[in-house]
């Protein structure tokens, strides 16, 4: 197939998954709480009937920053779908776009000239300190395959087994960064309601319908980067189970846990964080892992 | 027309070209892999700061005013 062809499938895919993904989450956390929800479609929805509200550029924003970074969360995570379910590439330039990924929550805060925004601009130098040693758990991959190439991570999980069997623990540590990444999740200071929508509150109408393509992409790209390098080899109906059983679970974990303060999220993080790798260390040098 | 119309309408037909062309013709990977990068979000952004409906120019004042000066 054409080149160009397959990124272009792959990325409606993954706004399309990643969308009703996210509008599933939104109806079990309503369903957890007693209430009836949106339909699953409604996320789809809300990022399509963006792209025709009345938007306007508020007055204190820088323009070209404030418009440029919208754009560049659309970029990285192309280059996500790209070097993930496309080019099968190297799990380090995943690492590499969630990194720039904090830093466009960063400077997304900071580019409005909403307070909330630069609160959230704030939260999320305090959340990327623990979401990036998360994001480690691939050196664990890394020690047990002997490379960073998700094509041969795959070849390697269908000759000796899934790796969560080999490194539960590494795999926890991944998990906790998709909680992480969900909406309403305990751990998600920078969108805390107390921040309104955090770095998001100034961007609405055409330029928040963006974002949320992004973001629907992004959950796509985690979710099908954590299938993939702890499930093994798995087919599309695979990747749907796991996909929706994941939004199921983390579904069910943010509907029945309040948003935490910044200071207890972050050290629930290196709490859980530290035990894993620390734990994954010992199983490894143990022998426990072979 | 303004100039940000004028902008949108020519990114919007750059990208749109340069999709197109690595859709018809089969270029080295790292030339679709940028055109891919660069293109698709371009597109969209482009696409979308011309479908975005405006504010009545009555209204356009008011919508750009912010309630929070910064801290």
């Amino acid at each position: 197939m054409n080149l160009m062809a397959e990124i272009l499938i792959q990325v409606i895919i993954a706004f399309l998954a990643g969308s009703l993904l996210l509008g599933l989450h939104r109806k079990i956390m309503a369903r957890v709480q007693k209430r009836p929800g949106p339909p699953i479609v409604q996320h789809l929805i809300h990022s399509l009937k963006f792209f025709f509200k009345e938007t306007a550029i508020p007055k204190t924003v820088s323009k070209v920053f404030y418009i440029g970074i919208v754009f560049i969360l659309a970029l990285i995570w192309i280059v996500g779908v790209i070097a993930g379910p496309v080019a099968h590439d190297s799990l380090l330039i995943i690492f590499g776009v969630y990194a720039v990924y904090k830093i466009v929550e960063h400077n997304s805060g900071s580019s409005s000239g909403s307070p909330y925004g630069k609160l959230s601009c704030v939260r999320a130098v305090l959340s990327a300190a623990t979401e990036l040693p998360l994001f480690a758990a691939i050196v664990f991959v890394y020690l047990i395959v002997g490379s960073m190439n998700i094509g041969e991570i795959i070849a390697y999980q269908s000759i000796h087994g899934a790796l969560i069997f080999k490194i539960p623990l590494a795999a926890l540590m991944f998990f906790m960064l998709i909680i992480t990444k969900s909406p309403y999740s305990p751990f998600a200071i920078t969108k805390d309601k107390v921040l309104i929508s955090g770095f998001e509150t100034e961007h609405f109408g055409f330029l928040r319908g963006f974002m949320l393509f992004s973001e629907s992409i992004a959950w796509y790209v985690l979710l099908w980067v954590f299938l993939t390098i702890f499930f093994g080899p798995l087919n599309a109906v695979g990747y749907l189970i796991g996909m929706i059983a994941i939004t199921f679970i983390t579904g069910f974990i943010n509907a029945t846990t309040p948003i935490l303060s910044p200071n207890h999220s972050v050290m629930t993080q290196i709490t859980i964080g530290a035990i894993c790798f620390f734990g994954t260390i010992i199983m490894i040098f143990s022998g426990v892992v072979v | 027309m303004n100039s940000q119309k004028t902008l949108c309408i020519i990114l919007l037909a750059i990208s749109t070209i340069a999709i197109l062309a690595c859709l018809v013709i089969n270029f080295e990977a790292w030339i679709v892999y940028t055109v891919a990068i660069f293109g698709i979000p371009l597109w969209v952004l482009s696409l979308g700061l011309l479908t975005m409906a405006k504010p009545r120019p009555e209204d356009a004042e008011e919508r750009v005013k912010e309630p929070f000066t910064g801290y």
